[in-house]
């Protein structure tokens, strides 16, 4: 592609770059309404990646809903009748709410509660299933007796009311979750309505990470309104600094705008959801957008003289920064690109988009701006020309630099063992990362959903949910199925020996794949349809396929096993011993329970009946509740899989790590006495899963664009030498800035894991103008030291101004009330400074050394010939 | 209408033994009762099919037709609960039931024999109109009997979708009937709990068939008047001329679980003495009646 003859292109024809440039930018405009908002963080993995899949088919398969977590939390007892009947009202009143799944809502007054009756002569009159709290009591006595019986109940204690009797929670599960913050937003209008709440000190906290991921989402459209526009503000303004004419920075804004409304609505067009990486395009495009344009400018107003043709110096601007321009874009892109190697969706999607859009700029800076220059007045340029100059003698930003450059040329060993000092202290810091993510602190530790997180994880149990499932791992049941075999060859013809034979066939063909078990119910009741209408000859052979089928349908029920379940009632207590799990709930605990109430109802009956059948009959008092579907969420209809749900305090991935790699241990150290397998659900361990794809992708996304990078370096300068020149700065910047990180003691989260690759792909161009420079002068002055002291002229101030521009652009960011946004801003602006400041500062310096070693080299050799 | 052509034309039915009353569990009706039987009770009778009857009396010929079949009655019973994932699964039991009077007082054992697991298992109960019933339940494999406190009538009955009172009967008593509405073929009446507190829905409607005064569809609305659940009787058929209902399902109408009860092997009149409904039947079945 040849770039003058596009170049003389646009400069000929303007109107048809401007219709263009108008017309996609309209087109993509009206993309924009279509934007749909993604904030769920499970989709940082993809749709199918395993741990999602399984997750989402124990969710499906256990009936776990997603749930907001509401709290009242009292200064002294909850229970009295005054907080008791708000806490119905309130209920009551969510109940009332769309989107809120009735029945599983978990409520003092909607939970059952059962007991040993006496009455007054102290008879025993039963077993009492009723519900806990049917009606908020009228008496403080009354209210007692609810805590006493709470404290009975092992499911509820502290979950719905907290060890300290001081907070009581509603459990209110969602159909969806992107309801939760409207629902979330109506159980506080609600709660607002109840004027007792009041009166009585009570605080109402809402929490659960479906509200905080809902929340972000409604957060994140704030933002991207406000910080957004605030950066194109922000850009405006220093353009308007650095070049004082209106008519010339709006092409630079044009530039910046366009991309971004281009980049944007191709993304919402081509069906893509904004999340919270991809709503940060906007912000990071703007100031990287206008950099070319602001070389453009820099050296137009140099060159440009009063009564020249300003289509011509354009062209010799154009036909100079070309290359280097070209090759910014191309290695920025790169560094964003390789983002799409990290198995993150959402992260991909940004790369991507990012990528093209500077791509994208590239082409609009080299096709509008030069359109746009030469159609410009001569007074309008003559009187930027005089803006420009009168700027470049006075600056501040110019005498210091100029000392900067004396410096770094000067003291070259001294900066280099700064330098090695500093990389060796940074390393040091990089290896004391700490991997961790935590939704929940997305939001700035003031906001209301952080107080109410850590409020409630004060009282309860915990609020983030992990669950573990256990599923039978035993082979097929063979004796039972050649029986079965046996029985069927034997059986005269019949419709009814057929279709059995088939249903053999079929499960014979996907076991091997499939888990399932031949032996279901549907087979029994298959077969109990077959006894009731079969002729008699057929039925002594359906009787016995049934007693078969029967006897090893009951056989795999491996957790109705006394001695498997007392081992799952160990491992529980034994979890929440070692720390960071605050309670387990399970089907022990229901069985258990139930136990002590057909019994005795004293301590000594909580335990597990010793048979399996004796468990059987214990759950089917439980199932005759008014909850009898809160037994599916713990065990499946076929007891061959059983889900144990861990309350933590903490949403922090580490503390989800380091007990996932606990009960590895522990399984080894006390393996179960049936075969079984276990595996991980539940949000909390979501993100772990994600965060530990995001880490590893992240590594191979650096390594491999800092690869193609060093290639292009090297491409460029056709030297090796400058290639490895060229990737010093950043190295030491990404060195830095993460050992940085790790001395303060910042979690390695989503935001910081995605700057390296952002870094990588900035601050190269800093050392591609730098070096591009210096060569062009060395070879221009025929001495380096010329050639760097010119350095520190124009060139540098380019340099500086374009990483201030950058950076100031980015700190819009830092009024966002998210913390990922503030992260990402912070830490981009610091970037940039710092990679500025190491590209004029170790560049120059090892350029001396390695100049002056040659000449002493060359002295040498001189003296031995 | 006239409470004596009422009165009398249960009378009749139970008499006769032809107008299906079937006991208990089986809703049963005298569906196979054609208008032309109902002629020798007088010509009044075939007018009074199209009016407007008390629907007190309505509900008490429904309940008798429901749960009182007989004198006494037998049945096995499957239920196959179904859950929102469409997951199957099965109950089998068998049901003695024996009245001291219509619309009285009744007893009742419940033998479980599927899941094969809880076999043996069983429920005893005594209904009692005039105060709370008595219920008792032994467990085998714990060797347990124990009492079931009095308490809430609304709970599962073994994790099904009926209710321990949709198996024993609701007594009328408790509720607040009136005639919405009556077609050729059925009347429809809407209910109110008395004690609302008591109940978790806010009213039901009943479709009862006027042909044989089973109810045939029961809606049960929530706070906010939606319709919750549903009862819909599926098949009926005659059994010693009484008409009997065979298949009969609840459904929980906001995620369609449902439970489906299907009976076989209904015997009714077959003369079964008191003493089989004790505690001691509860530990050893009275297998001569349980074949």
């Amino acid at each position: 592609m040849n770039y003058q003859r596009i170049l003389n292109f646009a400069i000929a024809k303007p109107k048809v770059i401007y219709s263009l440039l108008l017309l996609i930018t309209l087109l993509s405009v009206a993309m924009l309404p279509r934007i749909a908002i993604d904030t769920d963080p499970e989709n940082m993995l993809s749709q199918d990646a395993p741990a999602r899949v399984f997750h989402n088919q124990i969710k499906t398969d256990f009936l776990m809903r997603d749930m907001i977590v509401v709290g009242l939390v009292s200064k002294n007892t909850i229970f009295t009748p005054e907080i008791l009947s708000v806490v119905e009202q309130l209920t009551n009143q969510i109940l009332q709410l769309d989107g809120v799944i009735k029945q599983d809502l978990l409520s003092l007054n909607v939970v059952d509660n059962i007991r040993q009756l006496t009455n007054e002569q102290g008879v025993n009159q039963g077993v009492l299933f009723e519900y806990l709290m049917k009606q908020a009591p009228t008496t403080l006595k009354a209210s007692q007796d609810i805590q006493q019986a709470v404290k009975r109940l092992p499911m509820l204690n502290n979950t719905l009311v907290s060890g300290d009797n001081k907070a009581v929670a509603i459990y209110v599960p969602i159909i969806a979750k992107d309801q939760s913050y409207i629902i979330a937003e109506q159980i506080r209008h609600l709660a607002a309505n109840i004027s007792t709440i009041e009166q009585d000190n009570l605080a109402i906290h809402i929490t659960g990470l479906p509200v905080a991921e809902d929340q972000f989402g409604y957060e994140m459209f704030v933002q991207m309104g406000v910080a957004a526009p605030l950066a194109g503000l922000a850009i405006f303004l220093l353009l308007w600094f650095f070049f004082r004419n209106f008519a010339l920075i709006i092409a630079p804004m044009v530039v910046a705008m366009a991309t971004v409304l281009i980049i944007m609505g191709s993304l919402i067009g081509l069906g893509f959801t904004v999340h919270i990486m991809s709503s940060m395009i906007a912000i990071f495009l703007m100031p990287i957008a206008v950099v070319d344009s602001v070389h453009i400018l820099s050296e137009f107003a140099d060159r440009f003289k009063a009564g020249d043709d300003g289509s011509k110096t354009i062209k010799k601007v154009m036909g100079h920064l070309y290359k280097p321009m070209l090759f910014t874009s191309i290695t920025s892109a790169v560094g964003f690109y390789s983002l799409m190697l990290t198995p993150i969706p959402p992260v991909k999607v940004f790369g991507a988009f990012i990528g093209t859009g500077i791509l994208l700029a590239f082409v609009l800076t080299i096709t509008y701006i030069p359109a746009y220059i030469a159609r410009m007045k001569p007074e309008t340029l003559a009187k930027l020309q005089r803006a420009i100059a009168l700027m470049e003698q006075k600056g501040k930003l110019a005498t210091r630099l100029e000392k900067l450059g004396a410096f770094s040329i000067k003291r070259g060993k001294l900066i280099l063992i700064a330098f090695i000092t500093l990389f060796a202290v940074s390393l040091v810091g990089v290896n004391r990362i700490i991997i961790n993510d935590n939704p929940v602190n997305w939001f700035k530790a003031d906001h209301e959903i952080r107080i109410a997180d850590k409020v409630l994880n004060q009282h309860f149990a915990g609020t983030y949910d992990a669950w573990i499932v256990f599923s039978n791992n035993q082979p097929p049941p063979q004796t039972a199925l050649n029986s079965f075999r046996e029985i069927l060859d034997g059986a005269n013809e019949s419709e009814a020996k057929t279709t059995i034979a088939e249903r053999y066939k079929q499960w014979l063909k996907h076991n091997n794949h499939e888990k399932v078990s031949f032996f279901t119910q549907d087979l029994l009741i298959q077969l109990d349809d077959f006894r009731f209408s079969a002729s008699a000859l057929e039925q002594p052979w359906l009787e016995q396929l049934y007693k078969v089928s029967a006897q090893a349908n009951n056989a795999q029920k491996i957790f109705t096993d006394p001695e498997m379940l007392n081992w799952l009632a160990t491992l529980q207590s034994a979890i929440v011993n070692a720390g960071d799990v605050g309670k387990v709930n399970s089907l022990t605990d229901i069985i258990s329970t139930v136990n002590r109430e057909l019994n005795s109802g004293d301590d000594k009956d909580f335990a597990i009946p010793s048979s399996s059948n004796g468990v059987a009959q214990t759950l089917l008092q439980f199932q005759s509740s008014h909850r009898p579907q809160d037994l599916s969420h713990f065990v499946s209809q076929d007891y061959q899989r059983t889900l144990l749900w861990l309350q933590m305090s903490s949403g922090d991935n580490q503390h989800m790590a380091s007990v996932v790699s606990w009960l590895d241990d522990y399984i080894v150290t006390n393996p179960p006495p049936i075969d079984v397998q276990h595996q991980w659900a539940g949000k909390s361990y979501l993100n772990v899963v994600w965060q530990d794809a995001m880490v590893s992708g992240m590594i191979d996304s650096l390594l491999s664009s800092f690869v193609v990078v060093f290639f292009i370096m090297v491409l460029l300068f056709r030297s090796i030498k400058y290639g490895i020149l060229a990737m010093l700065p950043l190295t030491f910047t990404i060195t830095m800035i993460y050992g940085l990180v790790g001395w303060f003691g910042k979690a390695y989260d989503m935001p910081i894991a995605v700057l390296s690759a952002l870094t990588l792909g900035l601050s190269i161009d800093f050392a591609i103008h730098f070096l591009q420079r210096v060569r062009e002068l060395e070879i221009e002055k025929q001495s380096l030291s010329l050639a760097l002291q010119a350095m520190f002229q124009e060139p540098s101030r380019a340099i500086a101004r374009n990483a201030i521009v950058i950076a100031i652009g980015f700190t819009p960011l830092l009024l966002s009330p998210l913390m990922p946004y503030i992260t990402v801003g912070l830490f981009l602006a610091s970037i940039m400074i710092l990679s500025a400041l190491v590209t004029l500062v170790l560049l120059p310096a090892i350029l001396t050394l390695l100049a002056r070693r040659n000449k002493t080299k060359t002295t040498k050799n001189l003296a031995q010939s | 209408m006239s409470i004596n052509l009422s009165n009398h034309l249960i009378k009749a039915a139970k008499v006769s033994g032809q107008v299906a009353l079937s006991f208990s569990l089986l809703l049963a009706t005298n569906f196979t009762l054609p208008a032309a039987e109902l002629a020798p009770l007088g010509n009044e009778s075939v007018t009074t099919k199209v009016t407007t009857k008390p629907v007190r009396d309505i509900i008490d010929q429904a309940n008798l037709a429901s749960y009182y079949a007989g004198d006494d009655g037998r049945a096995e019973a499957r239920m196959i609960i179904v859950d929102e994932n469409g997951n199957r699964q099965m109950r089998q039991f068998t049901i003695l039931r024996k009245d001291e009077k219509d619309l009285g007082d009744q007893d009742m054992l419940v033998f479980f024999s599927q899941p094969s697991n809880v076999k043996d298992t069983v429920f005893r109960v005594e209904k009692q109109l005039e105060s709370d019933d008595n219920r008792w339940l032994f467990l085998p494999a714990l060797d347990l009997v124990k009492r079931i406190s009095a308490g809430d009538k609304r709970t599962s009955f073994v994790g099904s979708h009926f209710y321990y009172e949709d198996v024993s009967g609701r007594n009328p008593k408790e509720d607040n009937f009136t005639l919405v509405s009556e077609d050729k073929d059925s009347y429809l009446i809407n209910a109110v709990a008395k004690d609302r507190q008591s109940v978790e829905f806010s009213r039901y409607t009943v479709k009862i068939d006027k042909a044989n005064f089973l109810p045939i569809e029961t809606i049960y609305f929530d706070q906010s008047n939606q319709a919750v659940r549903k009862m819909t009787v599926l098949q009926v058929k005659n059994i010693d001329g009484i008409a009997t209902v065979m298949k009969s399902r609840i459904i929980n109408l906001s995620n369609n679980s449902y439970t489906e009860m299907q009976f076989r092997h209904v015997k009714y009149n077959l003369g079964l003495p008191d003493n089989i409904f004790s505690e001691r039947s509860m530990r050893t079945p009275p297998k001569a009646w349980l074949e």
